[in-house]
């Protein structure tokens, strides 16, 4: 899942996709705005199968917490 | 997409995207409106002239939206198409023993004249010298072709493409197809699953109840229209106006302010764009007897991807922004609920903004050209300025030239000063409803919420109300 993710990541902003880790932030270090964010919530939706909701993800602010996030939403 | 034959080549041409019909929609039921936005930017440097007109023309290579057309069909269609690469003249002019304030001036007016709608180039760029040191460029584009975040990428393009050929720099970041782009917002529109859902999004917030017009002058213009219509309980009020003159003021809040704004949004994890809507419709409540129930127009620049951001052109939506919030709410949570509430809208901003608010006006039978935001805001994050180690203290000066109309009562635009990264507030108003001294109140007063909400981010709405 965090591969994938990461590769969705680089559709959204100029970052080397070697250089995003779990810990890494989406608006501090990978340079999101909220927009960016936002919008790839679809492709995570589309990929993964599953429904996000927004107002849940507004506490999502790493990688790793997206995964998590993800990896429950799956198995619920 | 239809072929059709202009001046004997048959070229592809596509049909008017929902961003652009709203401009289009402009034009076409206000005929005075002009479409065009100015801009300046001007480094105090010896530019050199030969090199920069290579650079712009490698910039109208790059932006397929440069060389963006409009052609009507027989039916009077407007449809459109991308020109081939030409190497139009770029024209230069030395304001150099002008008086500063002459040169805006002038390019002002240049901003006032509309370009020919069909089979004409919709955008001029001129290389200007400024009194001062400084030189640059004058850039004039359409809005049907590009919006500002286009404006800033084709500036900052050409001002890397000089510093590739004049120091040895890198190139600029290729660009995305326009037209890519834009059979995809096609695809979108022509009933796809993706706009139902948003369809449905739209169809339940616009029945869930009426909103309530808050003017930024005040309740005078509700109170008015509620008399001559003898309606006691109008919520709406007639926005359009007889004349769209309008001016622009430009207020520039200090590089420690703005930074204070900006460490309040770092530390509480909540967009510029949400402060900013929270400072906005909390000086509306207070103009409007402390009216809880406040909305706002709020723009989406739609470029998520890099596909979006690097494709130009005009993406620009704007929808409508509901604030409902109680006197005891904090200010902190405000702000939260509408970050809330603008992811809401993110995710369902491809729909046609033209037909979220017909739809509202045949919901709550208003009258065409009724409203209930009063003010339209833009929050851009992107700054003209160009990061580069050869031109790293270069004084810079960027403008936004008015063209002298406006369709919106108010529309300000927040926008970062590439010299410090500060904010300036432009407040473009049309001259009929609002006079720059009102201006400047409303200014004082949004600084005056802003300030006393991030100084204490646990005080209430009320308590603010009562401060300021």
């Amino acid at each position: 899942m965090l591969e994938k993710i990461k590769e969705l990541i680089c559709n959204y902003v100029e970052v080397n996709e070697n250089d995003i880790t779990e810990d890494s932030r989406f608006i501090e270090d990978l340079g999101f705005n909220s927009y960016d964010f936002i919008s790839m919530l679809g492709d995570l939706e589309e990929e993964f199968g599953v429904t996000i909701d927004e107002t849940e993800i507004i506490d999502v602010h790493t990688v790793g917490e997206a995964v998590k996030y993800l990896t429950d939403l799956k198995e619920q | 997409m239809k072929e059709i034959n202009i001046n004997g080549a048959i070229m592809k041409c596509y049909p008017l995207c929902a961003a652009q019909r709203l401009h289009y929609y402009t034009i076409k039921f206000c005929p005075t409106q002009v479409l065009c936005i100015g801009t300046g930017l001007y480094v105090k440097q010896d530019v050199d002239f030969e090199l920069l007109k290579k650079a712009v023309y490698k910039g109208y290579e790059m932006f397929e939206t440069m060389r963006l057309r409009f052609v009507p069909d027989e039916d009077g269609t407007v449809y459109q198409y991308i020109s081939p690469f030409e190497e139009r003249d770029v024209p230069f002019r030395d304001f150099s023993n002008w008086k500063e304030e002459d040169a805006h001036n002038e390019m002002r007016k240049w901003t006032a004249i509309p370009f020919e709608r069909y089979n004409s180039p919709m955008n001029k760029v001129v290389m200007i010298k400024l009194p001062g040191g400084y030189s640059g460029l004058y850039l004039k584009v359409d809005h049907m072709t590009m919006d500002s975040s286009s404006i800033i990428g084709f500036n900052k393009a050409v001002l890397e493409t000089y510093c590739a050929l004049k120091y040895g720099t890198e190139m600029p970041t290729p660009m995305q197809s326009y037209i890519k782009q834009l059979e995809k917002d096609l695809a979108y529109e022509a009933g796809s699953p993706a706009r139902k859902k948003d369809e449905e999004y739209w169809k339940n917030v616009i029945s869930e109840s009426e909103p309530m017009y808050t003017d930024f002058a005040g309740q005078g213009r509700l109170l008015t229209q509620r008399r001559e219509n003898n309606n006691p309980d109008q919520r709406c009020a007639m926005i359009i106006s007889k004349s769209p003159v309008a001016s622009i003021s430009v207020y520039p809040l200090e590089k420690d302010s703005s930074m204070r704004l900006m460490k309040f949004c770092e530390l509480y994890n909540v967009p510029m764009a949400s402060l900013l809507l929270m400072g906005l419709r909390t000086v509306l409540s207070k103009f409007n007897d402390n009216e809880k129930d406040v909305s706002v127009k709020t723009c989406i620049a739609r470029r998520g991807t890099l596909s979006e951001k690097y494709s130009g052109g005009t993406r620009i939506h704007f929808f409508p922004m509901r604030t409902v919030m109680e006197p005891e709410m904090t200010f902190l949570d405000g702000v939260k609920m509408i970050q809330a509430e603008q992811n809401k809208i993110f995710r369902h901003a491809n729909f046609d903004p033209i037909e979220v608010n017909r739809k509202r006006a045949e919901h709550w039978k208003n009258t065409p050209g009724t409203s209930y935001e009063s003010i339209a805001l833009t929050y851009q994050p992107l700054s003209l300025k160009k990061n580069t180690k050869e031109m790293p203290d270069i004084p810079y000066k960027s403008f936004w030239y008015t063209n002298g109309v406006a369709g919106q009562p108010l529309y300000l635009t927040v926008m970062h000063r590439p010299e410090d990264n500060g904010l300036n507030f432009n407040f473009e108003y049309r001259v009929d409803a609002v006079s720059e001294y009102e201006m400047q109140y409303f200014y004082y007063y949004l600084c005056r919420v802003l300030f006393r909400g991030i100084e204490d981010e646990t005080r209430t709405i009320g308590e603010i109300l009562d401060m300021i």
